[in-house]
């Protein structure tokens, strides 16, 4: 017997649910479908089988697939005696739903945004459909390539419990705090606020809603077994997104910065920066911290003038750094 | 073309979108589709192999001949070119996963912030078509529009892209991380962002050989009307953002292994880390120490610098002196 192959065995699935009006049950499924017929036992033991089923309805309801199970009416929640199907309104992209080839190319550019990780996968199958309504594509985008990247270890396993309404657990590392605590959080959004990822969520422990930056999370991200949640209201990414801009807008450090120089460069073009009558610089910033090892690296291009606990933690950073390479080396 | 591995997901992606477009189509070539999709001719010709052998089960549950795909096989055989001529129970685009959805709508959020994008509202509705594409609400993802990298460069990256797509050279000044300032000829490949930053690369006429630029660091940028100078298949853009030559200098750091990613862009591909206690040392090649010591300072408490011992001083001069200005600042304020 020839192995079907795993995208057959799948295709042939939805091909199978999307002809069925009122959907098939699971022995018919796997007694008739290619791929799985070939391994059904007749009044046999196919519980391998079954399994397989499982984990191919989980695979083809990640593509956004609409898959559903309908209960019988008299044996709810039995899966031996429910139906499948898909429906075709909810499969088939509306009609109304068009893209000319202006957003075409623009939706090429947002989905090269991402270029590693879950991002860039999910973006790649979307372009994969979209693809598929036979589009042509300006060429202006040729040599033009803005990204966004994730680098924290954190994005990936959060991304999925996300998406899946799974509690997590991990260790957080407050700034200003020198021991992490582990957290307890059911993640309701992940949002890019000055080019930093950021998960707002519900925190367990504290009983109320806490926001978390993605590079603090030291250690795995460990997903609660059996623990979901219910969907937060909608919007949650936009409140979080304002909640970040509240706090960016009432933090305010004045700098004095050396004209011309490479802090000059960086710093003077973020918005919301504004001079000072004293030739000084004022910048809104969203972690404390973060900020100090920042204008750390500009090492004497920037003077911290304000607020007092910025200058003595540059302070405190700068001597570390030349304090740690003061000798001629151990290596 | 994606590096990435093909799963069986992504080919079935592929099969669901590829029905629809054969059917649109009535007659392609495998090359055509291919390109259409920007995948390799052979994933076609597996996706169409299997297509054409695929169906329902049908009334009998036996997949009898009418309840299958079927395809002008002289056409594929013999020219290469698929038609389907008889077509089973799929024939439209499938919708978006809501996780398709939210990452595409994330990235749009990215480019609706970026100074060059004045079409917001072009945006907005294709946000809003892709939410109504999607067959479930979009995942929670957002871009805040401050991400992005400021609003004086929108003039400069207008400028750029107009020479990259006319094929024309460009000339600008450019602050090198010394501080110095030189005049450069440059043959514009590429335009990128990262995350706050724009990067130009192009083929420099001064060092003769592909470099990157911050843009933030280039003024009196001109366009000019000479063709860039025909560098033939040589010259590709590296995926790495610093470029790395055979005379770049070598430093060796130890870091905790978690903050690796911090340091990414300064790593070659499959450099060796070596474990050391509870950190990691690993050798960076970098084209002089002026950008290691910006590095190195704003990673405070993470990242040391083992050696060269020129190095190692480098760095404790310049956070030095960034740390005796608030004593000459205190002083100054007691006076």
């Amino acid at each position: 017997m020839v192995a079907v192959s795993v995208e057959e065995r799948l295709f042939s699935l939805v091909l199978a649910l999307l002809a069925s009006e009122q959907g098939l049950g699971k022995a018919e499924i796997l007694s008739t479908v290619q791929g799985y017929r070939q391994r059904y036992v007749l009044g046999g033991d196919n519980a391998s089988l079954d399994r397989q089923f499982e984990r191919d309805k989980d695979d083809i309801r990640e593509l956004g697939i609409p898959l559903e199970t309908i209960d019988a009416p008299d044996r709810p929640g039995d899966s031996q005696s429910a139906r499948y199907r898909i429906p075709r309104a909810l499969y088939e992209l509306p009609a109304d739903v068009t893209f000319s080839a202006a957003e075409n190319a623009l939706l090429g550019l947002a989905a090269a945004v991402w270029r590693d990780g879950s991002l860039s996968e999910d973006s790649r199958r979307a372009i994969t459909k979209l693809r598929s309504l036979g589009i042509e594509t300006d060429d202006a985008v040729i040599g033009y390539a803005p990204r966004l990247r994730v680098r924290e270890a954190a994005f990936g396993p959060l991304k999925l419990a996300l998406d899946r309404r799974q509690r997590v657990s991990f260790l957080y590392l407050k700034p200003g705090q020198k021991k992490p605590l582990l957290r307890t959080v059911d993640p309701h959004a992940l949002v890019v606020h000055e080019s930093r990822w950021h998960l707002s969520g519900f925190d367990k422990r504290a009983r109320a809603p806490r926001t978390f930056l993605l590079s603090r999370i030291v250690g795995p991200v460990k997903p609660l077994p059996g623990e979901t949640f219910d969907a937060p209201a909608a919007g949650a990414a936009e409140r979080s997104l304002a909640e970040l801009q509240r706090v960016w807008q009432g933090n305010v450090a004045v700098l004095g910065i050396v004209a011309g120089s490479d802090a000059g460069l960086r710093l003077l073009k973020r918005s919301g920066v504004s001079p000072t009558d004293s030739g000084r610089y004022e910048l809104h910033f969203t972690d404390l911290d973060i900020l100090a090892d920042e204008l750390a690296g500009f090492g004497p291009e920037v003077l911290v003038h304000a607020p007092a606990e910025l200058r003595a933690a540059v302070r405190s950073r700068l001597l570390q750094v030349s304090g740690t390479h003061q000798d001629g080396g151990n290596a | 073309m994606s590096a990435q591995p093909f799963r069986a997901q992504d080919k079935l992606a592929l099969l669901l979108a590829l029905v629809p477009y054969l059917l649109d189509q009535r007659r392609v070539s495998v090359a055509d589709a291919a390109a259409h999709f920007a995948v390799t001719p052979e994933l076609i010709r597996d996706a169409v192999s299997l297509i054409a052998v695929s169906g329902v089960p049908g009334e009998t549950k036996q997949y009898q001949h009418g309840d299958l795909f079927d395809i002008d096989w002289d056409a594929y055989l013999e020219r290469d070119t698929i038609v389907v001529t008889h077509q089973v129970a799929i024939d439209d685009t499938p919708r978006f996963s809501a996780r398709e959805a939210a990452a595409l709508i994330a990235g749009l959020q990215y480019l609706a912030a970026l100074p060059e994008h004045d079409n917001r509202e072009a945006i907005a509705t294709l946000m809003a078509k892709l939410t109504r594409g999607a067959s479930a609400a979009p995942s929670q993802l957002a871009v805040a529009e401050t991400a992005t990298a400021g609003e004086a460069s929108a003039e400069e990256i207008a400028t750029l892209r107009a020479a990259i797509s006319g094929e024309t050279q460009v000339e600008f000044d450019y602050l090198n991380a010394r501080g110095e300032r030189e005049s450069r000829v440059v043959d514009p490949l590429l335009i990128e962002s990262i995350d706050q930053d724009w990067y130009l690369r192009g083929w420099c006429h001064l060092r003769h050989a592909v470099r990157t630029f911050r843009l933030d660091r280039i003024s009196a940028l001109r366009g000019t009307d000479r063709p860039i100078a025909t560098h033939g298949d040589e010259v590709a853009v590296p995926s790495r953002l610093f470029d790395v030559s055979a005379d770049d200098l070598r430093v060796q750091l130890e870091l905790p292994a978690d903050a690796l990613p911090l340091i990414s862009d300064y790593v070659t591909p499959g450099a060796r880390t070596v474990r050391h206690g509870d950190k990691v040392r690993l050798t960076i090649r970098v084209t002089h120490f002026h950008g290691l010591k910006r590095l190195v300072s704003g990673l405070p408490g993470l990242v040391e610098v083992l050696a060269p011992a020129e190095a190692r001083a480098l760095v404790a001069e310049w956070a030095a002196a960034g740390a005796a200005q608030y004593a000459a600042d205190d002083a100054g304020a007691g006076a």
